[in-house]
């Protein structure tokens, strides 16, 4: 009985086919905002996971800026003065304090300029701890020797901008000729993997950067856990700031652990994708309104012919399950092209974004399909049960008379 | 004794419109007994209609009784209504009704749709009432190919789908020329007289009535 029915709600569907269409369309745009929009967020996610994960658990970052502003902090160009690294230095349960600093600069190479990502670092206490500490390793070549002008290149260096570069060669920075010593293993993200890193005596060169850094590595000692001097850190740091004078000038500052890190991306993605998801659905919502904007029409039209199906047999649960089931089409159609746009353009603007600076792979996951399609048939459903029920209330004398 | 087929007791039919309320039928005392040809007569605004959808199980009276083989229908719940329609009555309408979007073939299919008959015993059934109706060549046309005689008889061959006992018809003739008319009074008559089928029409038209063995005649809800 129920394949009667959808086999004359296609029927009555393709009759009026343009609108269907375009009621199909209202709902295909909804859910590919929900499905394209919570696939790059996922991307996201992953992206700045991978890159916490490098990090060991016996390492905590310390960063200027306010704790919860990640991204603020590293965009942002706030700087740890060189007071700031001493008194990490000498909180206790800290075994070594790296810092580093980054920028955005030309580089040329066999003629060729482009924009890179430079890393600063004291190669001659950073080197074992690099290794050790967070996951890198040398692919090809050697590490550099410390005090010479050699350089590491990120993996993607070679492959994408550089391509053809070999260990050996010849690499020009502001106008300083370094040599690339070793091609790093993947670091799992691509800004890692596009880095140029330098010893911190030829970075400061180079950019005019004297002193300070963008944030600083921490080894702790064994036996100390990673809260217990991260709070060590902290105190030491808000002595500095009481031996000054104007204190709200002066930045605060954060120190990440790996657990903490790992929380706090999650927690703000989370809160993101929540915010997404709302946003998005508001979409699917108007397409859903789209959807009972169309059946009641449909209903108007067909009435006589409701009287007539109905004259003819049809109880009141055939007449709601048929326009029921016509809005329910109407949402998983809308659902299914939804999640195929969604996916492609997903994927369109990955391949956009594509950069040295910022990229990442967008995740499409099954749980994400099954959502889109599940909720593109349930506002179909939903849109469509007072449309049925006023069909399906509908008298047959009064349907008949209708004109 | 033997119960008539359709038996109306004091049937009154009333619309509240507003403030104004219409009584449609004032009291209708009615018996149709099995196998007869009966044709209603009334102008337009006597309660004809209403007296045949009421027969029809199309409607309800607002007081008084309707029995059909027996069995009271008038306070019967619409799925059970529809149940009725659906195995004992076929529905005729002035203006054909057929499914625009459908094809002669699947109009005729439909009724026996909601009787749960499968699909291809529907078309075969259909297929025959439809070559009966002199329709064969015309089955997988769509009503606006149809003339209009043409769609009347698909939509008798619909109204014959699920082998009704009784064949009610409002106005059969009303939407065809004089010598289509002939023709479709002429399937009324074969059906009743071959077929020994019931059949109940509402008209206006003297001429359809010459075609019946009674006349009933309503006026202002009133039989005369």
């Amino acid at each position: 009985m129920n394949k009667e029915h959808f086999k004359i709600a296609i029927k009555n569907l393709r009759t009026r086919s343009l609108r269907s269409w375009l009621t199909i369309l209202g709902v295909v745009i909804g859910i590919f905002l929900v499905v394209t929009l919570l696939s790059l967020s996922e991307g996201v996610k992953n992206a700045i996971l991978a890159q916490v994960r490098m990090m060991g658990e016996n390492v905590l970052m310390v960063m200027p800026g306010e704790g919860g502003d990640i991204m603020t902090a590293m965009m942002g160009g706030l700087i740890l003065a060189d007071e700031n690294i001493r008194a990490i230095k000498q909180a206790e349960g800290v075994d070594l304090v790296i810092p580093i600093l980054w920028r955005a600069n030309t580089a040329r190479y066999q003629g060729e300029a482009r924009t890179v990502f430079i890393m600063g670092y004291p190669r001659k206490e950073a080197q074992d701890f690099f290794i050790e500490n967070m996951g890198f390793h040398i692919a090809k070549g050697n590490w550099p020797k410390a005090g010479r002008r050699e350089v590491t290149v990120g993996h993607l260096v070679p492959i994408e901008i550089f391509p053809g570069m070999e260990t050996g060669d010849e690499i020009i920075i502001e106008g300083k000729r370094f040599k690339v010593t070793g091609v790093l293993r993947s670091l799992g993200n691509r800004q890692d993997d596009s880095m140029i890193g330098l010893d911190l005596e030829y970075f400061q060169q180079v950019t005019g950067i004297k002193e300070g850094a963008h944030f600083a590595s921490v080894r702790i000692k064994e036996n100390f856990t990673p809260d217990e001097v991260s709070a060590n850190i902290m105190e030491e740091l808000e002595e500095t700031k009481k031996r000054r004078r104007g204190l709200e000038d002066v930045p605060p500052f954060t120190v990440f652990t790996r657990e903490g890190v790992t929380d706090m991306v999650g927690d703000i993605m989370f809160l993101l994708q929540v915010l997404i998801f709302g946003i998005a659905s508001i979409s699917v919502i108007v397409g859903g309104v789209g959807i009972t904007n169309t059946m009641y029409t449909s209903v108007r039209e067909r009435t006589k012919e409701i009287g007539t199906i109905k004259a003819i047999g049809a109880k009141n649960s055939d007449i709601s399950k048929i326009f029921f089931i016509e809005s329910g089409i109407i949402g998983l159609i809308g659902g299914i092209g939804g999640v195929v746009l969604g996916i492609g353009v997903a994927k369109l603007v990955e391949v956009f974004l594509e950069s040295p600076a910022f990229a990442f792979d967008v995740i499409i996951s099954p749980t994400l399909i099954i959502l889109g399609l599940f909720f593109a048939f349930l506002v179909g459903c939903l849109a469509g049960y007072l449309p049925a029920r006023r069909a399906a209330k509908l008298n047959p004398v009064d349907a008949l008379r209708y004109d | 004794m033997t119960m008539p087929l359709i038996k109306l007791e004091n049937v009154w039919k009333r619309y509240q419109m507003g403030k104004i309320e219409l009584v449609i039928l004032k009291g209708i005392n009615l018996e149709i007994e099995k196998g007869s040809f009966t044709v209603i007569m009334g102008s337009s605004g006597s309660g004809k209609s209403t007296l045949l959808h009421i027969i029809g199980c199309l409607d309800t009276p607002t007081k008084g009784d309707v029995f059909l083989d027996s069995q009271s229908v008038s306070k019967l719940s619409q799925d059970k209504l529809a149940e009725i329609r659906s195995q004992k009555i076929g529905f005729i309408f002035q203006q054909f009704n057929l499914l625009s979007h459908l094809s002669a073939l699947e109009n005729v299919t439909f009724p026996m749709v909601f009787q749960g008959v499968k699909e291809e015993k529907r078309k075969e059934k259909a297929g025959k009432i439809l070559a009966s109706m002199g329709l064969t060549e015309r089955i997988t046309h769509k009503p606006t190919e149809l003339s209009g005689g043409q769609q009347q008889r698909v939509a008798i061959a619909r109204a014959l789908a699920n082998n009704p006992e009784i064949i009610v018809a409002d106005e059969p003739t009303g939407n065809v020329d004089s010598k289509t008319a002939k023709q479709i009074m002429e399937i009324f008559v074969d059906l009743h007289k071959r077929e020994k089928r019931t059949i109940i029409i509402v008209t206006h038209d003297v001429e359809i009535a010459n075609y019946a063995e009674r006349i009933i005649k309503i006026k202002d809800g009133e039989i005369i």
